[in-house]
């Protein structure tokens, strides 16, 4: 299949036919304190997730302090974290890797740059996410060095709403 | 937009009880009385006091009961402090700084009997671990109190009193009792803990030494006073974020030296048992002389009040 649309892009990989789907939220108001699992949460454009931390205007995350318009969510791969249990070890929820979206079916590493829609949002990637000391204080889990390189993608909100568990992510052409 | 990165869980004193002669309970809430992070049975906390001073205290409540943190503080009228501030000066609706949990212990399947010896209000730390031991019917297990006569947070141990758990040994009465026949027979499926007096963790220690260090477990109030190596030679510490260079002294700890250079590190027991000044480190031979960090912590962190240098120069993540 690759060789038909020209090797090394990584427009074409992002242009491939994926389709992918919610199966967790999370959000929590302050740094340190517990993810807490929702079926929905409300986005709302240009600020961030309503009740999270890092929503613009009314920061209290661990990382508030260093200002980044393009944080307003965050997403995570389902399949890291089963990639996690085969080739580290590792037992990981999704309510501890504390991204905001939890996505099945999604190359979220093929993103940046792009515009997809996640339910009835519609958001832009604006940077990979990268792992940091912090989760292995608050897990005790030595995650930091498998989750190089797969640790999910930030993004901003041009289009607010409600996003639920089992939502459509799909390309936004 | 906030200028400093946030360093603590940021809680509210929601209840502050008397819990017998001298002691208080404090129940610490998140703002919003979210879901505060966990901890194991017998974890404690550093409380970061307005007035700057950083102390550690048990948890007292359950783990299961995970939106409030309570600890219990004994007012000490001649110790370095910090209970005098919470007794005299923190009210209810005070915001206080406090740091994830540590310490604890974690499940073991193998263990099928506990016994906790504590020396007053070392009662503390067993207190969740009752809790959890008596909810999870996990293992067997039993406290023995001992008190010069008045049994502190009596109200709160009662039933477990009453329940044969709880042993209470007045010295006042009886002497002390012998640790020895306290803990009985080790063996790999029984763990035994204490927590108290420097003069009756040391017994303890004394009594377990035979016993794999896995199943022995010793909480103290105080650190034991840092040990340097009296071939310990000067070093320079690099503050890779500030670009500073500060000197060690041979014998000098590198918190003294941090703090004499104006660097800001948080401390609690300095004595390299609770974790509270874990700094990263990036280059250099850490000599690392603590009793809380994992061999995998190590090779990237180290604690700075007990920690020295194999070498003339180590560079700090700060």
């Amino acid at each position: 299949m690759l060789d038909t649309i020209g090797a090394g892009s990584a427009q074409s990989a992002a242009q491939l036919g994926w389709t992918g789907v919610v199966r967790f939220l999370h959000f929590t108001p302050r740094a340190f304190l517990p993810m807490r699992s929702a079926e929905q949460i409300n986005l709302v454009a240009g600020r961030g997730i309503e009740g999270d931390r890092y929503m613009i205007g009314n920061e209290e995350g661990f990382y508030s302090h260093k200002p980044e318009e393009g944080r307003q969510v965050t997403l995570f791969e389902l399949e890291t974290l089963a990639a996690l249990k085969r080739d580290a070890g590792i037992e990981l929820g999704p309510e501890e890797h504390r991204r905001n979206v939890t996505v099945e079916g999604v190359p979220l590493n093929h993103l940046v740059g792009r515009r997809f829609w996640l339910g009835e949002t519609l958001l832009e990637a604006t940077r990979l996410s990268v792992p940091c000391r912090h989760i292995e204080e608050i897990t005790g889990k030595a995650i930091f060095d498998p989750l190089i390189n797969r640790s999910g993608l930030n993004c901003r909100i041009l289009q607010g709403g409600i996003v639920r568990v089992g939502d459509i992510v799909r390309n936004a052409a | 937009m906030k200028a400093r990165p946030i360093t603590t869980v940021k809680t509210i004193v929601a209840g502050i009880e008397e819990a017998g002669a001298g002691i208080k309970l404090f129940t610490l809430i998140d703002p919003d009385h979210w879901e505060l992070p966990p901890f194991r049975p017998g974890a404690h906390i550093d409380l970061h006091l307005q007035t700057g001073l950083v102390r550690t205290y048990s948890l007292c409540n359950a783990p299961a009961d995970n939106k409030r943190y309570v600890i219990a503080v004994k007012r000490e009228a001649e110790g370095r402090g910090g209970s005098r501030a919470l007794h005299d000066d923190v009210r209810v609706g005070d915001v206080i700084g406090v740091s994830l949990p540590r310490g604890g212990l974690g499940p073991d399947a193998n263990i099928t009997r506990h016994v906790f010896v504590a020396g007053g209000i070392g009662v503390t730390p067993f207190l969740s671990m009752a809790r959890h031991l008596e909810v999870t019917e996990q293992a067997d297990f039993t406290l023995h109190l001992i008190v010069r006569e008045e049994i502190p947070l009596a109200a709160h141990l009662a039933s477990l009193i009453d329940q044969g758990r709880v042993v209470v040994h007045r010295t006042s009465r009886i002497g002390r009792p012998d640790l020895a026949q306290l803990v009985g027979e080790g063996g790999s499926q029984t763990l035994v803990a204490c927590c108290g007096p420097e003069s009756m963790t040391s017994d303890f220690e004394r009594v377990t030494a035979a016993w794999p260090s896995a199943n022995v477990h010793v909480e103290r109030f105080v650190a034991p006073p840092p040990v340097i190596d009296p071939d310990a030679k000067p070093f320079t510490l690099a503050l890779a974020r500030t670009g500073t260079e500060i000197q060690v002294r041979a014998g000098q700890t590198m918190l003294a030296a941090l703090q004499e250079g104006g660097i800001d590190v948080a401390t609690s027991c300095c004595g390299g048992i609770c974790g509270a000044c874990k700094v990263g480190w990036l280059e250099g031979k850490p000599v690392h002389r603590d009793r809380i960090l994992s061999p995998y912590e190590r090779e990237r962190y180290l604690m700075v009040c007990v920690a020295g240098s194999d070498a003339e120069r180590l560079v700090l993540d700060l």
